[in-house]
C-alpha cells in the first residue's frame, strides 16, 4: 500500500490537471452508458395501460386481428370453467384539443371482488357516467359531477365525471362499453377479452379449453405479453443507441491505456529501482492496474451521477422517438438504482483496468539495470509496425467477412462485430499512419511554423507511441461522427426522395390524436363520400389500416386503392415499375409488401402470406416488394377491392386528396374543414406533412449527435491530456529550447503546432475509418436492423465542416498544455535532474 | 576578433533563494573576450548559479550582470530572449540534444529560433567545424558522447555568440573524448572571440584556461591569471 502510495498517488496528485482530465474522460464515458440505459428503459418503462391495474389482475387477454366478435362472449360464457370474461374497447377521442385513451369496458363481468373498491364500480348504472385519469382530469380542470363532450370516431356525446381515478399518468377515460360503441358506430366488435379466473380454477385446464374453442389464429396471452412483444420492437432501436453510447467509453478506454503508458514510461527509472530492491514483477503490474482501477472506480461513479442526470435531460428525446416511430407508452421514472451503479462502476473499471493491461505489462517487464541508465528513460512502448500492419489487414478482411453474415436473433451483431474490428485495425495501422503522414509533412510545417514546426513534428514521431494513441482515439470519435453523419444524412437524403415519391396528393386527412403503432385513430367512415361531393376534388385515396399481428410480431395491414396509387406514382418497387404489379392486385387475392416487412419475414414476391383475420385466414400472394420508410414493422397493401371483401369494417384511417388542375388548395381545405367540422379529423396540405415527417425525422437522431458530441469531447479532453503528459515529459527538452533562444510565443506555436498536426492526423484517420464504417452502419447494421434500404448520400458539406471545427477544437485543446510549457523556468527544467 | 574587452561583467552579485539559501555572495568579476575562464570549486559553490547568471537564464538578488553592454535585471522577456538568442551559447555537461532532432538540426535550432536565413548552410559548416560533418543526419543516441558534445559545441557556436557558456562540459566524457572537447573550446575562445567560461572539477579543463576562478560558498576565493 505504501508502494502505491510513493509511486502512484503522490503522481497522480502532482499531476492534478491530468489526473481530473483521465476521470472525467472516464465518468463522461460511463455517464453517457448509464444514461443511455437509464433513459431507455423509463421511456419504454410502462406499455401496459394503468386502467388495468384498476380492473383488477387480468389472467389472460383474448385478441384477434381485426378485432373480436362480441358473440364471442356468449360462446366463452358458457364453458364449464370458473373464470369471468371482460370485453373492452379501446380507442383514441378529443376532448376539447386534449387526445386521450377511452377505454369501454363492461364492469359488470369483471369479477366485483376486485372492482367493488375501484372509482370504475359504478361506471354501468349511467349510460353517460365516465371515470377519467388523474392526469386528465387536472389537464383539463374537471372535477366530480362535470360534464364533458367527447368526440369519438362517428359522433359525439356528452359524459358526467363520476369518480377519478387517482395517481394516473397517462390521459384515459372509462366509460360504460355501451357508450363507447356509441361513440365509435362500431356495434358487435371489441378489441379485446379480458379473462379473470376464479380462485379455484386451474390456469392450464382454462387455457387449454379456451384456446381450443377460439378459432386457431386468435392470440390468448398473458397481459405481460403485450409488454414484452413493445420491448422486443423498440429492442433495434435501443440497441443501436446502446452501441452507439459504448462510444465513448471506448473512445476513454483509449484514454487509460494512454494515462497508464505515461505513467509507466515517465516512472522507468523509480520501477528500476524498485526491481533492483526486490519487488517482484507482479507487484509492479498489480500497482499499475491498481492505478487504472482506482481512477476507473472514481470515473464511474462520478459518471453514475452525471449518468442519472444526463438521463433526465434525454429522456423526452427518447420518449418522443418511441412514441412517434414505435407505441405508445409513458415515460416512468428514472430509477438510478444501487445495481445500476454497481453496474456502471463495474463497466468503467473493468474497461479501465482492460486498456491498462499492455502498459502494465509492459512495466511489469521492465529491466532494472535498463531503467536506471539515464537514456532508458526517452524509451517508448516498442513498436512493432510490420506485425501490426500485418494483423491489421487480416483483422479487415474478417470484418469484410462478417458483413456477409445474416443477423443473429433479429441483431446485427456481426456488423457489430464488424465494426469494432474495424475500430481496432484502424488502431493498429496508427503508428505507422502518424508516422508516414508527419514524415511527409514535415518539410512544409517546418517552412511554416519554422523551428517550433520541426520540433514539434519531430517529438510527435520520436513519442510515436503515445501520439499514435491519441491520434487514435480522437480519430475513433471523429469516425463515428462522420459514419453516423453518412448514414443519417443518406438515410435522410433517402427519406426525402421517398417523400417526394410517396406525398403526392395535395391535401392529407386523418383522425385527431396520437398514432398507435405507426397507424392514426380511424376516421369516420362517411368522410369519404362527404370529400368527394367537393368539386374541386379529383380523385381521393382511401387507406384503410389497422395493425394485425403476423408471425407474433406487429404489422399494418391496409387496403388502398391501387388504381389512385398506381395513377398517381406513389410506390416504388424493389421489383420493378409500380403500373403493373398494382394493375394485377385489382380483386384478386394479391398483396404488395413493405421493405421492412419483407426483411422482417424473409418474404419475397410470389410467396403466399397466410394472414389470420377475425375467425378466418387468408391467402394472398406477394405481387411486388415496395421500398417504405415509415415503420419497420412493415406494411401489407392489398386492394380494397378485395380487403374490404374479407374485412368490411377495416377502419378509414388516412385519405389522400388529389385536386382538379386549379385548384386553389387553401380554400379547398378551408371548406373540407368546414363540412368535417363534427368529425375528429385533421386536413394536412402536401408540405405540412413533409416538414412534419422530416421533424420527425430528425427529432430520431438528435440523441446521436448528442452522443457523438459526448465523444468528441471525451476525444479532446484526452488531446489535451496528451499533450499535456507531452508537455511535461518534455520539460527539459522546452527548458533546453528557451535556453537556445526560443520565445514564449514560439513555445506556444511548438505545442499548438503539435496539437494541430495531432488533429490532422486523427482527422484524415477518422475520415478514413468513418467512410468504411458507414458502409457498415448502411448496408449491414440498418439494413439488418430495420429492414430498408438507404441510398449512399455522404452529407460531404456537413461533414467537412465537423471535422474542420473538431480539428479547430483540438488546437484549442492544446492551449493549456502550451501556457504550461511557456511558463516553466528554463533554468529548473533543464537542471532539474 | 580576439581581445580582453569582457563581454560579460558581474558586479557585486548575491543570489538568494527561497528559504534563505544564499548561492552567491558579493561576486564581481570580468570575462573578458577572446579568453577561456575557468570556475572551480565544491559541488554547490556557486558555480552553475553564477554560470545561470551569466548566461541570462537567472538574475541577482543584488548587484548587477552585463552581458555586452545589457544589464539583465532591467531585460523584458523579449529582449532576455533577443540576447540569449544572439549573444550567448550553452554548452552541458549531459550535452542536452533534443533527442528527436539529428545532430545537423540540433545545430540548426538557435538559427531557426533567431530567423537566420541560410540557416543548414551555417548548420553545415559549425558542424565540419567540429569534425562531424559526416554525422549531418545522425540522431543523437547514434553518436557516442564525445561526439554528442561536440555536437552541443557546434550548436553553441551556431550563431557566433559573445558569450560561451559550458558547465561542466567533460564531466560525462572519457579522456579522449574530453580533450578533443576541449580543444574545441580553446579554438572557439581563439578563433571566434568569444568570452568562455567554464565550470568545472577537472585539472585538464582549468589546464586550457586563461583565468582560473576558485570560489567557495558563493564567494570569490581566489583569481588566478
Amino acid at each position: 500500500m505504501k508502494l502505491f502510495t510513493c509511486l502512484i498517488l503522490r503522481p497522480l496528485r502532482r499531476d492534478r490537471a491530468r489526473t481530473a482530465l483521465t476521470i472525467l474522460s472516464v465518468a463522461l464515458g460511463v455517464a453517457v452508458v448509464v444514461a443511455i440505459e437509464l433513459a431507455g428503459e423509463a421511456a419504454t418503462g410502462s406499455f401496459e395501460s394503468s386502467i388495468t391495474t384498476l380492473v383488477g389482475k387480468v389472467d389472460y387477454e383474448i385478441t384477434a386481428n381485426g378485432g373480436v366478435n362480441e358473440t364471442w362472449m356468449g360462446t366463452l360464457a358458457g364453458l364449464p370453467i370458473d373464470a369471468r370474461f371482460s370485453p373492452v374497447i379501446e380507442l383514441p377521442v378529443r376532448v376539447s384539443d386534449h387526445s386521450a385513451t377511452l377505454f369501454g369496458i363492461d364492469v359488470l363481468s369483471a369479477p366485483s371482488s376486485q372492482t367493488g373498491a375501484s372509482p370504475l364500480a359504478d361506471i354501468g348504472q349511467l349510460s353517460t357516467a365516465a371515470v377519467l385519469s388523474s392526469e386528465f382530469a387536472s389537464r383539463l380542470s374537471l372535477h366530480k359531477g362535470d360534464v364533458f363532450r367527447i368526440q369519438g370516431r362517428t359522433s359525439a356525446g356528452d359524459f358526467k365525471v363520476i369518480a377519478i381515478a387517482l395517481r394516473q399518468g397517462t390521459p384515459w377515460i372509462a366509460v360504460d362499453i355501451a357508450a363507447a360503441q356509441r361513440l365509435t358506430g362500431l356495434y358487435g366488435k371489441l378489441d379485446r377479452i379480458e379473462v379473470f379466473l376464479g380462485p379455484q380454477q386451474s390456469a392450464a385446464q382454462a387455457q387449454s379449453l379456451i384456446r381450443r374453442t377460439l378459432p386457431s389464429a386468435w392470440q390468448m396471452e398473458t397481459p405481460g405479453a403485450r409488454s414484452d412483444e413493445n420491448r422486443r420492437m423498440v429492442q433495434a432501436f435501443r440497441w443501436n443507441l446502446r452501441i452507439l453510447s459504448y462510444i465513448s467509453l471506448l473512445v476513454g478506454a483509449f484514454l487509460i491505456y494512454n494515462t497508464i503508458a505515461v505513467s509507466v514510461v515517465r516512472r522507468r527509472t523509480e520501477i528500476g529501482i524498485l526491481r533492483a530492491v526486490g519487488t517482484s514483477s507482479r507487484t509492479v503490474l498489480a500497482m499499475f492496474l491498481a492505478e487504472a482501477a482506482m481512477l476507473g472506480i472514481i470515473g464511474s461513479l462520478a459518471g453514475a451521477l452525471l449518468g442519472r442526470l444526463l438521463a433526465a435531460a434525454i429522456i423526452r428525446m427518447i420518449s418522443d422517438t418511441v412514441n412517434s416511430l414505435f407505441v405508445t407508452s409513458r415515460p416512468g421514472d428514472i430509477a438510478l438504482t444501487p445495481v445500476a451503479i454497481a453496474g456502471a462502476v463495474l463497466v468503467g473499471t473493468a474497461v479501465a483496468v482492460g486498456s491498462a493491461l499492455i502498459p502494465a505489462r509492459e512495466a511489469a517487464r521492465v529491466a532494472p539495470a535498463e531503467a536506471m541508465r539515464r537514456e532508458a528513460r526517452q524509451q517508448e512502448v516498442r513498436l512493432h509496425a510490420t506485425r501490426d500492419l500485418i494483423i491489421a489487414a487480416v483483422l479487415s478482411l474478417v470484418a469484410a467477412l462478417l458483413c456477409q453474415l445474416p443477423p443473429w436473433e433479429n441483431r446485427p451483431v456481426a456488423g457489430y462485430a464488424a465494426a469494432l474490428l474495424g475500430v481496432v485495425a484502424a488502431a493498429l495501422l496508427s503508428p505507422f499512419f502518424v508516422s508516414t503522414l508527419i514524415r511527409a509533412l514535415r518539410g512544409t510545417v517546418k517552412s511554416l511554423a519554422g523551428a517550433a514546426g520541426l520540433v514539434a513534428s519531430r517529438s510527435l514521431i520520436a513519442s510515436l507511441a503515445r501520439t499514435s494513441i491519441v491520434v487514435t482515439a480522437l480519430a475513433t470519435a471523429i469516425s463515428m461522427m462522420v459514419s453516423v453523419g453518412i448514414m443519417v444524412g443518406s438515410f435522410r437524403q433517402t427519406v426525402e426522395v421517398w417523400l417526394d415519391n410517396q406525398l403526392r396528393a395535395d391535401l392529407y386527412i386523418r383522425g385527431q390524436g396520437q398514432p398507435t403503432a405507426g397507424v392514426f385513430p380511424p376516421l369516420a367512415p362517411q368522410v369519404p363520400a362527404l370529400l368527394r361531393e367537393l368539386p374541386e376534388v379529383r380523385d381521393l385515396d382511401v387507406l384503410h389500416s389497422i395493425v394485425f399481428r403476423y408471425h407474433g410480431q406487429q404489422a399494418t395491414l391496409a387496403a388502398a386503392s391501387t388504381t389512385v396509387a398506381s395513377h398517381e406514382q406513389a410506390l416504388r418497387f424493389l421489383d420493378g415499375p409500380a403500373a403493373p404489379i398494382l394493375a394485377s392486385l385489382k380483386n384478386r387475392d394479391r398483396a404488395v409488401v413493405s421493405e421492412p416487412f419483407a426483411n422482417r419475414h424473409h418474404v419475397h414476391t410470389g410467396d403466399v402470406l397466410q394472414l389470420p383475420l377475425g375467425e378466418r385466414t387468408i391467402a394472398l400472394t406477394v405481387a411486388g416488394i415496395y421500398y417504405d420508410y415509415s415503420s419497420d414493422r412493415g406494411f401489407v397493401i392489398a386492394d380494397s377491392s378485395i380487403m374490404l371483401k374479407y374485412v368490411p369494417d377495416l377502419p378509414v384511417t388516412t385519405i389522400a386528396i388529389y385536386l382538379r388542375k386549379g385548384a386553389d388548395a387553401t380554400s379547398v381545405r378551408r371548406r373540407m374543414e368546414d363540412k368535417l367540422r363534427d368529425f375528429s379529423v385533421l386536413i394536412i396540405p402536401h408540405e405540412l406533412l413533409r416538414s412534419q415527417a422530416i421533424e420527425v425525422f430528425d427529432r430520431t437522431f438528435a440523441i446521436t449527435w448528442a452522443l457523438e458530441a459526448v465523444a468528441i469531447l471525451v476525444a479532446m479532453l484526452g488531446a489535451a491530456n496528451s499533450l499535456l503528459a507531452l508537455v511535461l515529459d518534455r520539460r527539459r527538452e522546452i527548458g533546453l529550447v528557451r535556453y537556445l533562444g526560443a520565445h514564449t510565443s514560439q513555445i506556444y506555436r511548438m505545442i499548438l503546432t503539435e496539437a494541430a498536426l495531432i488533429g490532422l492526423a486523427a482527422s484524415v484517420l477518422g475520415l478514413a475509418l468513418g467512410l468504411a464504417l458507414s458502409l457498415v452502419l448502411v448496408f449491414v447494421i440498418n439494413k439488418q436492423s430495420f429492414g430498408w434500404t438507404i441510398q449512399f448520400h455522404p452529407p460531404l458539406g456537413l461533414l467537412g465542416a465537423a471535422i474542420a471545427l473538431v480539428w479547430v477544437v483540438t488546437v484549442a485543446a492544446g492551449l493549456y498544455p502550451a501556457r504550461y510549457a511557456a511558463k516553466l523556468v528554463p533554468a529548473e527544467a533543464v537542471h532539474e535532474e | 576578433m580576439s581581445g580582453t574587452q569582457p563581454a560579460v561583467n558581474v558586479r557585486g552579485v548575491s543570489r538568494v533563494y527561497e528559504g534563505g539559501v544564499a548561492a552567491l555572495c558579493d561576486v564581481t568579476l570580468g570575462f573578458p573576450a577572446g579568453r577561456v575562464t575557468a570556475l572551480l570549486g565544491r559541488s554547490g559553490c556557486g558555480k552553475t548559479t553564477l554560470l545561470n547568471m551569466c548566461g541570462a537564464m537567472d538574475f541577482p538578488t543584488s548587484g548587477e550582470v552585463e552581458i555586452s553592454g545589457q544589464v539583465t535585471s532591467g531585460l523584458d522577456d523579449t529582449r532576455l530572449t533577443n540576447l540569449r538568442r544572439t549573444k550567448i551559447g550553452f554548452v552541458f555537461q549531459f550535452f542536452q540534444l533534443l533527442p528527436a532532432l539529428t545532430a545537423l538540426e540540433n545545430v540548426e535550432l538557435p538559427l531557426l529560433l533567431a530567423g537566420v536565413r541560410h540557416s543548414e548552410a551555417i548548420a553545415r559548416e559549425r558542424l565540419a567545424w567540429v569534425d562531424l560533418a559526416e554525422k549531418a543526419s545522425a540522431l543523437p543516441w547514434q553518436l557516442s558522447g564525445g561526439q554528442m558534445q561536440r555536437v552541443a559545441i557546434a550548436r553553441a557556436l551556431a550563431h557566433d555568440p559573445a558569450v560561451l557558456i559550458a558547465d561542466e562540459p567533460t564531466g560525462n566524457l572519457d579522456t579522449i573524448s574530453g580533450d578533443h572537447v576541449l580543444r574545441l573550446i580553446r579554438r572557439a575562445a581563439d578563433e571566434s572571440g568569444a568570452a568562455v567560461i567554464i565550470a568545472t572539477h577537472s585539472a585538464e579543463a582549468a589546464a586550457i584556461a586563461d583565468v582560473r576562478v576558485r570560489m567557495r560558498d558563493g564567494r570569490v576565493e581566489s583569481i588566478e591569471p
